[in-house]
């Protein structure tokens, strides 16, 4: 039986807990009275996927089952979540490959003979052939790569399709093969409450053109948060263009969703409450400790790359978008949440090595900031872990350091951008249209395998709420000189963090943290 | 910048952390896991080699190990004429000298028929403890928490099989060297099996070693070990009113030491025992001032 997450409050008893920090850890003492927000163990996975995955396309919700709805002649196209899900990658076979496998098998008995597999990255990078086989399974990629299986381009304007506009006027654009397919297969995996849904399609298939209606400063401002949908302006827009591409071409939804087994092996101290260690938790940390202070970073991440996560299904659901969400988010709640009593002056975090954006990368500085003030700091429901001015402490060395093959237009961010301001409006106005439309950027991304020029700013965009709510925000072991282009202070240690966190709340703040991975969600009262 | 500490430095920061030479700790506000716990298995050390293995180890490493460490009187032996085992030992609790004292003070053949009560959440959290426990003391788990029985099972099962019992009915080291309202479980078990109780007061153990010294202080402090009279439940007698009885039995046989055997039943009603009631630092305060060096009854001249 899985034990639900809780909220610890440090006292005498309390060992040192562990943060992540970056490419390594850390062992810190919380001051006393603090609060720990600790997720709940991962639930048991479902034993016989492949038994959940049939049903689920069988019985599908508010939708035909899939076998009625492919017919000999038609077209298929299976769109599926990219290299950014999940995190750390999966432990093979990946979820992805086993739901298509059951879809392609099911379109054999069809007789359906056009089907194309598109990896949905929208504005990502372009996933590697061994990435996409990693994806798909060997037996689909063999099938299909490289004529029908293939990166989604969404900078090849001669294979995008103008759906319309909602009735807000957002423009709906996406792939053309997938808009002119009689059926779309989106296979997900909802790792967090921001996943799936409408986000999948009309965002994951979609150009800068569409995207570009909800990644933006004002509609993230009123996203509180967005790891709840029901009180996302983010989300309310992908609905909207949801809806309207809905009438246009028929989308079977395949959500599926994972426990919190997130580190295995001798990595499974990670996941483990500090005062239950064991001796021998005791001595994987101490092993990776050294492991983490002495090797080059590039060891590390190569090491860090090849950890797969054992995760457990937790559930498969298909059929029509907004009614299989529903099911998936439950699913994502039941593991994720856990309840929280009231907010705090200062929230603490660990940022560990590795966020969507860099599997397989470098996380730059850029990707730190989103990884804390974005993801981290917006896991809540109903409200911030953290009051208005607040101070959010995070551990990470934020290393100047850039993967230039899959961030080159995150140099440019940092070193041009970012000298001249850090405010997201001023940011979004005066230079996004420049990144986005820069030949050199696009060529990139669709020829190397670089993030589109314009996702940098969206990384920024993705903490403008935190950066407005929060009094301050202080990096821990950071390296000064980054952290102050980013527009951020440092501190060598929590306590020196502390004490300057004193200035905005004061001399005896409320202290909260939260240890993250494994995912949580706070419900906030 | 990233601090890069050395293995040692990071080894340390966990021994320090994570207690190595202390039993883990719990956060308060942590739930413990509604779980039945988990016995050790005891019934090892009484076997015919455990029982060699611990007459061996109390004869000659824990008895000359106290003597060194303080310096022990022990009287009232001669209660123990005329009666047979099974009987109960209860006994004042404020250092993890008492047990051993108590043991290595009685006759060899009680001693050796003789197992101790200990704290399962304490005595019997890990393998190893448990087990050097349950050997060199012949311990059997207690659990303190009680609930459906459990405290008393094992030592119910352990006087019908004919040992005598060491335990400590305060249920815990006093916090400030006087004797505590005791726990049921003792008098319960007296009860309902029908044996005699022993009452052994034990002076000097505070100032020896109190709660949260790992070792006796230096100086060979005097301790004395008196055993008083056994009590027998009367007609008719609860559980509750022979626990009582037991108290003050206790309290007696503390006071005798203390003063003389007649000052002690005079004065038997007033509970001296407990301490008085004043500012915990008095009471701590007296309870460790040094035990008089004892006088030898016959002074050679």
């Amino acid at each position: 039986m899985a034990r639900p997450g809780f909220v610890l409050e440090v006292d005498e008893r309390t060992p040192p807990l562990l943060f992540h920090y970056g490419e390594g850890f850390r062992l810190e003492k919380l001051p006393l009275g603090s609060r720990v927000v600790y997720p709940s163990e991962p639930l048991p996975g479902v034993r016989d996927v492949d038994a959940l995955i049939a049903h689920a396309l069988e019985h599908p919700e508010n939708c035909e089952p899939l076998s009625a709805l492919l017919k000999p002649g038609m077209k298929l196209t299976i769109a599926f979540d990219d290299i950014s899900l999940p995190l750390p990658q999966m432990k093979t076979p990946d979820i992805r490959g086993r739901v298509m496998e059951h879809v392609l098998e099911a379109a054999a008995r069809a007789g359906v003979d056009d089907v194309k597999i598109i990896a949905a990255l929208s504005l990502h990078r372009r996933m590697t052939p061994a990435e996409l086989k990693r994806a798909v399974g060997e037996r689909v990629y063999r099938s299909f790569y490289p004529e029908s299986l293939y990166n989604h381009d969404a900078e090849d304007r001669a294979n995008l399709t103008f759906i319309g506009e909602t009735e807000q006027g957002e423009e709906v654009e996406i792939n053309k093969r997938a808009a002119e397919s009689d059926l779309i297969v989106y296979v997900n995996i909802n790792l967090v409450a921001m996943d799936g849904g409408h986000k999948s399609v009309p965002v994951g298939l979609a150009s800068y053109r569409s995207v570009r209606h909800h990644h933006n400063v004002h509609t993230m401002m009123h996203s509180q948060s967005y790891m709840d949908p029901p009180s996302s302006a983010l989300h309310h827009s992908t609905v909207r263009m949801g809806k309207l591409l809905a009438e246009h071409v028929k989308i079977f939804t395949i959500e599926t969703t994972l426990n919190n087994d997130a580190f295995g092996g001798p990595a499974g101290f990670l996941q483990k409450r500090e005062w239950e260690w064991s001796v021998r938790d005791q001595a994987s940390y101490l092993a990776t400790k050294r492991f983490t202070d002495r090797a080059p970073a590039h060891v590390k991440r190569k090491v860090f790359g090849k950890m797969y996560s054992p995760y457990g299904v937790t559930g498969v659901h298909a059929g029509e978008t907004g009614a299989v969400h529903e099911k998936t988010l439950a699913n994502v709640h039941r593991q994720q949440l856990v309840e929280v009593d009231g907010q705090a002056d200062v929230l603490v975090a660990g940022l560990p090595y590795v966020g969507p954006y860099n599997v397989n990368s470098i996380m730059n500085p850029i990707l730190v900031v989103c990884e804390g003030l974005g993801y981290f700091f917006n896991m809540y429901k109903g409200k911030p872990l953290v009051r208005p001015g607040g101070v959010m402490i995070m551990f990470h060395p934020v290393a100047n350091e850039f993967h230039q093959i899959h961030h080159p237009s995150y140099v440019d961010f940092f070193e041009e951008v970012l000298a001249e301001t850090t405010d997201p409006s001023a940011i979004e106005s005066k230079f996004e249209q420049q990144f986005a439309t820069d030949p050199w950027y696009i060529h990139l991304y669709r020829n190397s395998y670089a993030y589109h020029g314009v996702h940098p700013f969206y990384m920024w965009y993705w903490a403008a709420h935190a950066m407005d709510y929060l009094g301050d925000v202080i990096f821990v072991g950071a390296d000064r000189t980054t952290v102050s282009r980013l527009g951020f202070r440092t501190a060598t240690t929590l306590g020196d963090a502390l004490d300057m966190a004193a200035e905005t709340v004061g001399s005896s703040p409320r202290v909260t943290a939260m240890k993250c991975p494994p995912l949580l969600l706070s419900d906030v009262r | 910048m990233k601090k890069r500490g050395s293995l040692l430095a990071d080894a340390k920061e966990v021994a320090r952390g994570w207690r190595w030479s202390h039993r883990p700790l719990v956060p308060k506000s942590v739930e413990l896991p509604d779980v039945e716990p988990h016995d050790f298995p005891t019934a090892w050390a009484r076997t015919s080699v455990g029982r060699a293995a611990r007459t061996a180890l109390q004869a000659y490493a824990l008895k000359p190990l106290i003597d060194y460490e303080v310096k022990p009187r022990v009287e009232g032996l001669d209660v123990l004429q005329g009666l047979r085992a099974p009987v109960i030992f209860i006994a004042n609790h404020s250092s993890h000298l008492d047990a051993p004292l108590v043991l290595t003070s009685l006759p060899p053949a009680w001693r050796d028929q003789t197992a101790t009560g200990a704290a399962a959440d304490y005595f019997f959290d890990v393998w190893w403890r448990a087990a050097a426990t349950a050997l060199v003391f012949n311990a059997f788990p207690v659990e303190r928490s009680g609930g459906k029985g459990r405290a008393t099972h094992l030592a119910g099962k352990m006087l019908n099989d004919g040992w005598n019992l060491l335990v400590f009915p305060e249920g815990t080291r006093s916090k400030d060297g006087w004797v505590r309202d005791f726990r049921m479980g003792a008098a319960r078990l007296a009860v309902e099996h029908a044996v005699p109780v022993v009452p052994v007061a034990l002076r000097g153990t505070y100032q020896a070693m109190p709660r949260g010294a790992g070792w006796p202080a230096k100086g060979r402090r005097p301790v004395t070990v008196r055993f008083g009279r056994a009590l027998r439940r009367r007609d008719g007698e609860a559980a509750h009113e022979f626990n009582q009885r037991m108290r003050a039995g206790l309290a007696i046989t503390l006071s005798e030491d203390r003063t003389t055997w007649w000052d002690a039943i005079r004065n038997g009603k007033q509970d001296a025992a407990s301490g008085p009631d004043v500012a915990r630092w008095r009471r701590v305060w007296e309870a460790s001032a040094p035990m008089p060096v004892a006088r030898k009854a016959f002074p050679q001249r």
